[in-house]
Parts: structure tokens; sequence; C-alpha cells
């Protein structure tokens, strides 16, 4: 059936929806990077002494390192004198008090993009943080959440008014000197999200960050630092875009998760930032440093990820379980096309006692993309009963992409067990025959195949966001059948 | 930039110089490009879990001399070829003249065939995976050529057997080239032994040259002491429709390490490869295999398992590689590890790098224990814990000694294995 | 309803069916019967549309269209089913899911509006009780972990809920015990009625006890080599295929 390949490499082009760029006055940043901007970027953001020395440190350890290339993308060499650090929306005020002061463009910015931040229309059920370049332009349903003792606000507000769990915590699941791009970020980070979910507290909503790259020329490097005391439950969710632009833009993330006695954090991502155009021009450096520790007994930290967007992609977020009886989980789903490269997977690092992890990564490449699993699992000395389970299943659609995987296992403990699985393959000639049998279109069987692959992982997201996924990677994949 | 720690020059002075012309410039064309080589260390990935066992001290870099007794070896059911110290040894060796084959020392060869084998030597190999095949392309002093004509089919297997006599400090070279015509048949055996106790290096390159239809079976003995570091190369290309497969079995050391890459460059070309290592006490073992599916429609295999016991630490890294032409090819890669002791260490790497669709690929790795049950299902039926640990040790590995198919190789195998089993779980 | 004329049909270039000519009428049920290798499972495939068979010469029409011309999926929408003999697992996708997106794409076709998921779920559950199949497989990915009878019943029920104008059954018998054989028979006999045809491809004739077709085709060797009415099966399982000079392997059923 040799018809149903080409059928299947057509399904694969679409316009990216949400490219648009907003026309809204910016105090932006000259390009170039130097301990006066850092100083400057402190100082318009009011910080405390301590947070510029934090992120001075950061910057002379970051001069110090080399750029990683010992992941499977290649991409120019990024300038870092290029870009500018921080660009922000004019307004009035310092931050606005509430959401009428916000610009209504930002608004409508995040209407279009399905977040709507107005109290009338707020989402049901979901706190939004809107972050937007270098900023936070809103956040929804505070009052709710304080009543619950929740605090979730940008970092900023946090470094002025909980500066105690800021200075605790900060940089002690990633420290500044991690890794090139970790460093890079603790020197310039901009905003982000801070959440702190005290003992015993169920979080009454889901809470979300929307992270939108708006300027051309600059980089977003947020942070996010979501604390979870004993006992306490949070799910919190990411959604990211950007305009389309020729020309490529960085975006360097830090997350750090921390998870007390008996906690559990959830935190799903749907990452959509411009992958590109079809010959490859433009897209985002996605070049994330996500971690959490569950330093608890019996905590639990789950990342879900969809990730359809970004040009290169660079993002293992992992878990450090150093509790006894606590649980990772990582469940994948990455999709590229064109020229999309992505390498992307976790590390579970076992410490403690009877941890747990378990690992299911879906990798779909089509067009000439590049897609790579990349994962290690560790058990150490202490891990006693420790227990990891891996499934990395690739879907190539059309014989000019790649789909790799590189699962590094170690293990120092006798007990501790280890089961690594991967498989390669096609949609199959077979159930496209089956489906179209069946009356079903092509492009439809496509879809359904491919979203079938990602079940697993698809039920791992928060309901309203599990139907959203599907839509994005059936978007992703539309045209590719003619 | 930070310092590279860089191979030592007293290295890439190579001594015997009775191979012929063509080969001694080759050589000397291969030391003068290795005076840049970097030593691998824990940056690099290749090396990324073995480079602390690599201990090179400049008297290692003095041949070892290929003089003294031999014979600590297999008694050989069929043919023999002796190497000490990478030089072989005629008078120790015994194979017939057959037709349409050719064994002959890398001292032996006419101009011609010296000139025909130096424009091949190396081909088979990726160097910049397997650094120390160079130092070896740069070093070896002698070295053996298998050639089978079309059809050539040798009726029992050869076996060179490698022994490194080190009563001093020293390294040594061993080299085989193995050329398999159309249609040929041939099982080889290598086998790696030792006497003596002063520390040396035994850097060994095996190449075979498959062409099609041609059948190959290759057998390796790693036995040597714990006096001595080992590093081999073996590289393999495939033509159309030919066969290979590959038995390793590997004791520990203070350093083992072993690269077998191979290329499937024809339509139905089949390999499988199949592991076993064994390591205790402080030993050291690294399999690294790598995989080229290049042409369509080929098959691979392969089947490793590792076991480390005590302060140990066993590794295992293998990488199949689908090109993007290589349609419709199958590839199976399956590693099982049994971590005995929490002293022990075990780190595996199975990857897959694919750019063909049309394909079935799969992966599989496990690091465990003994099973509990079935440890206690034996003590109930009245065996002692520590037999039955020996029992079912054996059992992880015996499916793919059993596969061995030159008797002599698979018991002396068995036995050894045994032996160490015993030895590992000997009563505290 | 079904006519087929000097159908030739080649896979990689062999030749395996040589010249097929039939004619089926609404209301009627053929069984095409022949030993391993003798083209049955393909001319299924052709007809369904299967891009890995190219048809090399012949004509195919349903109810005096071009079935030739048209792509797999508008065949199915215009009112053919394939029962797969070996039925291809989706993994992930539920046969709910599948079988809803098959129904609404024929509805569509056909300018019926969708079902809805309520009302989707009860006609489901009640066609999965008719070919005795527990109402949770809807939920399980299409075939995927079901014994070879429940991909047998599986097909069945989709060709109940899809109600085809023509059902070609591929060797359904095949693997089936006897209480499985019965289930698959009755929910076939009830898709028979005055306004569809249904064709039955089988090797061996205990398939018909249950299902009495009206009319029996020999093929062998790409040719339809003999015809006749129930009786001819009968026969054939008497004397075996070697009666009409025709080698198979599994004659001795």
């Amino acid at each position: 059936m040799a018809t149903t390949d080409n059928e299947v490499k057509e399904l694969i082009k679409r316009e990216y929806e949400h490219g648009f760029v907003t026309e809204i006055e910016s105090d932006t940043f000259e390009p170039g990077l130097n301990e006066d901007v850092i100083a400057r970027l402190s100082a318009i953001k009011k910080e405390p002494e301590w947070m510029l020395e934090w992120r001075l440190k950061a910057y002379r350890r970051w001069l110090e390192m080399e750029e990683p290339d010992w992941a499977h993308v290649g991409y120019p060499k990024v300038d870092y004198n290029s870009i500018s650090y921080y660009s922000a929306p004019k307004r009035k005020e310092d931050m606005p008090q509430s959401l009428d002061e916000v610009d209504p463009e930002l608004l409508k910015t995040y209407e279009k993009l399905g977040i709507p931040l107005h109290e009338r229309e707020k989402l049901a059920g979901v706190a939004v943080d809107a972050v937007f370049d270098s900023v936070s332009v809103a956040t929804t349903f505070k009052e709710p959440l304080a009543k619950a003792g929740v605090v979730f606000c940008s970092i900023s507000e946090a470094v002025h008014d909980y500066p105690e769990l800021v200075k605790k915590y900060l940089g002690t699941v990633v420290p500044q000197g991690d890794n090139f791009f970790a460093a890079l970020n603790s020197a310039v980070f901009s905003d982000g999200t801070f959440v702190y979910i005290p003992k015993g507290v169920r979080c009454p909503m889901e809470l979300s960050t929307y992270f939108r790259i708006n300027a051309a020329n600059t980089g977003q490097f947020e942070r996010t630092l979501i604390i979870a005391e004993e006992g306490s439950y949070v799910s919190y969710l990411e959604g990211c875009t950007a305009p389309m632009r020729d020309e490529n833009q960085l975006h360097a993330a830090v997350v750090e998760l921390v998870a007390l006695d008996d906690a559990q954090i959830k935190y799903s991502t749907v990452q959509n930032w411009y992958p590109g155009d079809e010959e490859g021009k433009g897209g985002i450096y996605n070049f994330v440093t996500k971690r959490g520790a569950c330093i608890g007994k019996n905590s639990k930290i789950s990342w879900t990820q969809v990730e359809t967007g970004s040009a290169v992609t660079w993002k293992y977020p992992s878990c450090v379980l150093r509790g006894e009886n606590s649980v990772g989980e990582f469940y994948s789903v990455a999709l590229t096309h064109n020229f999309q490269q992505a390498d992307t997977g976790t590390k579970m690092i076992h410490l403690g006692k009877n941890t747990r992890s378990t690992i299911i990564s879906k990798g779909i490449s089509a067009g000439k993309s590049s897609n790579a699993y990349r994962g290690l699992v560790k058990f150490g000395p202490g891990a006693e009963g420790a227990r990891n389970f891996t499934q990395c299943d690739s879907l190539l659609i059309g014989d000019r992409c790649g789909a790799h995987t590189f699962p590094y296992i170690e293990s120092k403990n006798k007990s501790a067990i280890v089961e690594h699985e991967a498989t390669t393959s096609k949609v199959s000639d077979e159930q496209m025959f089956l489906c179209r049998q069946r009356g079903i279109d092509p492009e439809q069987a496509v879809s359904m195949i491919v979203n079938g692959f990602c079940k697993e992982v698809f039920k791992e997201l928060p309901m309203e966001f599990a139907v959203e996924a599907g839509k994005l990677l059936e978007v992703s994949l539309e045209g590719s059948v003619g | 930039m930070k310092s590279v720690p860089m191979l030592s020059s007293a290295f890439l002075h190579p001594a015997g110089h009775s191979l012929p012309e063509p080969l001694l410039a080759l050589r000397k064309e291969r030391a003068s490009a290795l005076v840049d080589m970097p030593l691998p260390t824990r940056k690099t990935e290749n090396w990324k879990y073995s480079s602390k066992y690599l201990k090179l001290a400049d008297d290692m870099a003095i041949s070892l001399p290929a003089e003294g007794k031999t014979g600590n070896s297999l008694a050989v059911p069929g043919y023999k070829v002796v190497f000490l110290n990478g030089v072989m040894i005629p008078e120790a060796s015994e194979y017939p003249d057959l037709d349409g084959i050719q064994i002959t020392s890398f001292n032996d060869l006419d101009a011609d065939e010296a000139n025909a084998l130096a424009a091949r030597l190396g081909h088979t190999l990726d160097h910049a995976q397997a650094q120390f095949a160079r130092l070896n392309g740069a070093r070896f002093e002698d070295g053996l050529l298998v050639r089978l004509k079309a059809g050539a089919v040798l009726d029992q297997p050869l076996f060179i057997i490698h022994e490194t006599s080190a009563d001093a400090s020293g390294s040594a070279y061993p080299r085989i080239f193995v050329e398999a015509g159309a249609n040929s048949q041939l099982t080889l055996v290598e086998e790696y032994t030792s006497t003596g106790q002063a520390s040396a290096l035994i850097s060994t390159v095996t190449e075979f040259s498959l062409a099609e239809g041609a059948n190959v079976t290759s057998v390796r003995l790693n036995m040597e002491g714990e006096n001595v570091q080992h590093i081999g190369a073996t590289g393999v290309r495939q033509q159309r429709s030919s066969r290979f497969e590959s038995h390793c079995v590997g004791f520990g050391g203070p350093l083992r390490r072993h690269d077998l890459q191979v290329r499937l460059e024809g339509e139905g070309a089949e390999t499988k490869l199949n592991g076993v290592v064994v390591t205790q006490g402080k030993q050291h073992y690294d399999n690294h295999t790598s995989i080229d599916h290049v042409a369509a429609h080929c098959n691979s295999e392969e089947t490793y398992r590792n076991i480390a016991a005590d302060q140990s630490h066993a590794v295992f890294n293998g990488r199949i590689h689908i090109h993007q032409d290589a349609q419709k090819s199958n590839a199976d890669m399956n590693n099982k590890n049994l971590l005995l002791s929490n002293g022990a260490e075990i780190d595996t790497k199975p990857e897959l790098e694919i750019y063909a669709d049309d394909v079935k690929c799969a992966h599989g790795a496990t690091i465990g224990q003994l099973d509990e049950t079935s440890v206690f299902y034996l003590v109930s039926r009245g065996i002692d814990r520590r037999q039955a640990n020996v029992l079912l040790t054996m059992a992880f590995i015996n499916e793919l000694v059993e596969q061995i198919p030159v008797a002599v190789v698979r018991e002396t195998a068995q036995a050894r294995l045994s032996d160490f089993f015993e030895q590992t779980f000997r009563e505290a | 309803m079904l006519s087929i004329k000097n159908l030739h049909a080649s896979v990689e270039g062999k030749e395996i069916l040589k010249g097929i000519n039939l004619e089926i009428k609404a209301g009627e049920v053929h069984a095409i019967m022949g030993p391993n290798g003798s083209g049955k499972s393909t001319l299924s495939q052709v007809l369904a549309g299967n891009d890995a068979f190219e048809v090399t010469e012949g004509e195919v029409t349903l109810n005096g269209e071009n079935l030739l011309e048209l792509e797999t999926e508008e065949r199915a929408r215009d009112g053919i089913f394939l029962a797969f003999q070996y039925p291809v697992e989706i993994p992930g996708v539920s046969n709910l899911q599948f079988l809803r997106t098959a129904v609404n794409a024929m509805r569509k076709h056909k300018g019926e509006a969708e079902m809805n998921a309520a009302e989707f779920m009860k006609l489901a559950k009640e066609v999965s009780k008719q070919v005795d199949l527990d109402p949770a497989f809807l939920k399980r990915g299409v075939n995927e972990g079901f014994s070879g009878g429940e991909k047998k019943r599986n097909e069945i029920m989709q060709a109940l809920m899809l109600q085809p104008k023509l059902a070609i059954l591929d060797e359904t018998d095949s693997g089936l015990d006897i209480d499985a054989l019965k289930v698959v028979s009755d929910g076939v006999n009830a898709l028979r009625s005055d306004d569809r045809a249904i064709l039955m491809v089988t090797h061996y004739q205990r398939l018909l006890n249950h299902i009495v077709p009206d009319y029996v085709h020999v093929l062998a060797g790409g040719r339809i080599i003999k015809s006749g009415g129930r009786e001819l099966a009968l026969e054939l399982e008497e004397k075996g295929y070697g009666w009409l000079g025709i080698k198979d392997d599994d004659a001795s059923n």
C-alpha cells in the first residue's frame, strides 16, 4: 500500500495557530549580558540584595561553563549577547492590582489563546498565572486560593512577600551551577510562578501558568518553584506559545519542585512553542531544566508532558527520590515534525528505600525531524527494594525522520529491580486498511491511531487538558494525508 | 580549556620490524596519527563507566617479548595457531594446507599480499568508537591473515590461542584479519589467556570481512589474569546474505573491554551476537557493541547477560543504528543483568538510532537479583542455599553458553563459570 | 448488485486472480470455496480495495457504479464490508471510539446526522450482546489482546453496526470452536435480508452448515472452475478438492 505512506506524510502540514503578534508597547533591554544588565534587571524588580548576589554568583559560574553538546540535536551556536534579557509590556503601576488594570490588549491576547483571564469568563476550576515575555501580567483566583492557605503568585512577588521560603528552597533542587542553561536562568530569570501548599492542604483547584513569548529577539527565562508541605496535594499545568518569527528565540526555564512527607505534586505541561516553518526557519529553542525532589517519605512527583512545539527541545523533567517509599513518574508524548529536533526524557534518581518510578515515553517523528528519548535510571547503594519500569515507544511517520532511544541504567543496589523496554514501529498499512475499510478517512485514521499510541500518557493529564492535547496532536499531524 | 590527559608518547614506539614493508609503512603512518590521542576520561561518552579502570604506566608501553613457554591453554580438537605476546609461534601451531584456504602470519606475507592487506587493514572498524584499535594499528608486530576463497569450507574450527606472558611489565598487540569469500564457511575460536604477574596491557583487533553468502562463527573466550588489562576490538562487515554469529564469554579483570562492531552492508545479511560476562572481587568488564543496519532486509539479534558480584562492575552498551535506506530491518536486543551484591555495580545502555520507518526494532534491559521464590523452591527441596544460588546463577547464563557451537569451548566455559560461581557464593 | 467481469489481479508482479466472473444479486448468499493459495483472500482484499493488490484487467461494479475507481473508504461508505481473516490490532484506540468514528463517517456520507454518544453506546451494547461479547470489551483497544474467537466476533459485530450492502466474510470460521462458530453464524444470519448480499470465503464446508448459501463456487488457480448450489459444497466435503483435480495440502478435512 504505497500510497498510504504518502498520505500519512501529507497529513503533517498545518499552520501554527498561535503565531500572531500582539502590538503592545514594551520596555525592552538592549541586547547583551553582563553584570550591569543583571543589576538593572534586579533593580527594576526591586529585589533585595541577597537576590542580586545570588544571580551574580550564578552568572559568574555560567561564564566558566560550556554549552552542552551531547544531545542528539544540532543548531547554530546561540550568541548570548544578541539576546535581550528583559522585555515587559509598559504599564502605569508596577504591579497590576486587579485584572481591571491589565492592558486590554493583553487580555485580548490570552482570550485569543483560549485562556480568558477576566473575572466573568475565567476558566472554571483552574487558576491561571499569565506570564507575558519577562513578567507575570495577571493571576486569577487569588482570593479563594488564599483562603485555603495556598500561595499562587509570580516568583517576583514571592521574593518580596515570602523571602524566607524562597531563600530556603530556591536552587536546592536545581543548583545554580547544575548545567549551562540552569546557570544562565539563575542569573537572568525574570519571572515565573511560585506555589506554596501548606501542610495537609489539598489545593482546591488546578493551578496553571500560561507562558507567552511576544517580543522579538528576547529570551524567556522563567523560574518556577513549587513547594508541597507535608500531606499536601497540588496539580499544576503549564502551557506555552509564541508568535511565528523567522529568528530562533531562546527559552531557558528552570522548574523546581519540592515534596515533603506524604505530599504529592502533579506537574503537567502542554508545550506548543512555535516550532519553526516547513523549511525549519525560526522557532523556539526550548532548553529547560525541570527537577523535583521527593524529600519526604511517601511523597510523589508526577511529570506529564505533551511536547509538540519548539524548533529544538532539550528537556529532562526528573525526580530525585530521597524519601522512603517515594514515587516518581514521567509520562511523555513528544511529537516532532518538519525540521524539529527533540532530545527529551527523564532522570529517576533512586536514593531512598523502596522508592518506585515509572517512565512511559511516546515519541512520534514525522517529516525530517529528529526525536530522541534520553533517560537515566539510577539506583544508589541505599535504594533497597527500589523499582523502576520504563517503556519507550517510538512511532515513525515517513522515512526521512529519526527516532532514537538512549537509556542509561545504573544500579548499585542488588535488591533494586529495573525493567526497560523499547519498541519502534510505524502506522502500519494493515491498520490503515482496516480503518479505511470501515469508512474512516485516512486523515482521521492516522490521527486516531496516533492518539491511541499516546493514550497511556493522555490519561495522566487533567481532564480538560487531555482533550486539548489530543486536539493539539491532531492539528500537528493535520495535512499529512492528501 | 581544561587539560585532557593524552596517551603517553612512550606507547607510540613500535618494536618488531620483521613485518613486510607495506605493513611497516602503515604502522608508522598510524603511529604518527596517534600523537594527539586523548586518553578516555569520565567525560568520554563511550568510556564513561570504565575510564577509571584504565591505568597505563609508561613501563607498560614496552612490547612484551615473544619468548617463553606456551601451552597453558585448551586442548584443541581442531586447527590451532598460537600467539605469544602478539607474535605467532609457528612451532606451537598446527594447521594443514587446505585448498582455497590461506592461514599466514603477517610476517610471512609476500609483497603483493602485504600490499593488499595494508589497503584493507582496519576497514571494518569505526576507530572513533574503538579508540584503542588505533593503538593496535600503530603497534602490531605480527598478525594472522585467514583467507577463504569462494566456496571454501574450513572443516574444523580454527583456534587462535593468544597467550600473554608477563614476567615484566609491558604490552602486546595481536591482530587477526579474516577474509571470508563468497559462500565460504568458517568457525574461529579466539582464546585469551595469560601467565606471569607483572602488569600488562593487551590491545587486540580482530576483523571479519564476509563476502556474499559467507557464513562465519566467532567464539571469544576471555580468561586472562588479574594483572592483565584487556582492550579488544572486533570489526565485522557483511555483504549480501552473509551470516555472522558471535559468542563471547568473558571473565572480569582489572580492566576488560571489548568493542564489537557489525555493519550489515548487503541485503539479507544476518547477525547474531551472544555475550556472557561475569565479574567478582573488584573486577571490571565493559562490552560495547554496535550494529549498523546499512542495507535493507537485514536481521540482527543480540543477547547479552552480565553477572556482577562482590565489589565488581559490569557494563553493557549496545547500539543499534538503522540507516535511512535500511527498510524492513529487524533488530532485537536484549540485555539482562544480575547484581549479586550491594557493593557491585551494573550499568547498561541499550541504544536505538533509527532513520528508516518500516522496521521492527526493540530492546529490553533488566537489572535485578536472583528470584527469591526460585531460591526458596530449591531450598525447600533440600538443596542448600549456597548451591541453590550457584545453580540459579548458572541457569541465568547457561541458555547462552549452551549455544556455543564448539563443544570443547562450551564445556570449558561451563566448567570455568561453575567454578567462578562456587567461588562467588563461597561460605562467608 | 455486484458484478465481476474477467477480473485479473496480481501482488508484487505475481498474478493471483486470472479472470474471475461472478454476479451477486441482492438477498443472495454466495460461498466461495477453494484450497489454500487459490486466490480466495485476494478476491476479498481486491473487492475491499487493498492497494497491495493491483488490478490488471477486468471490471467490478456495485449497483452499476465502477468499484475499482473508488478509494477503500469510499467503497466502505457505499456498503462494502470486509470481515478480515486476520483482524489487526490498533493499540490504545477503543472499540467504541473506532466504531463510532466509522458509523458516523457512514452516516455523514448518507447525509444523516451523527449519532450522539449515549445513543451510540446503547446500540453498541445491544449488538455486542448479540455476538456474545461482554460490553466491557467496548472500552478495550481494537482487537488488542483479543483471542482469535473474540476477534472474529468483533468483526461480525462491526458488520451488524455498519449494516453493509455487501458483506464479504474472509475465512470467518477459521480458528473458531463449535460454540463460537454458532455465535458467529447467528450473527451472520441476522445480517441476511432481501436488500443485502453476503459473500463467504471459506476453505471448509462446515460454516455452510450454519449459514446456508444459495450458491457455491469453487475457486482454483485464480479462476472459478465450478459453480452450483448448496449440494456442491457437500460433494466437495465428501470427495475432497482432489475430486475436481485440484491439489490441496489440507484436503483431508
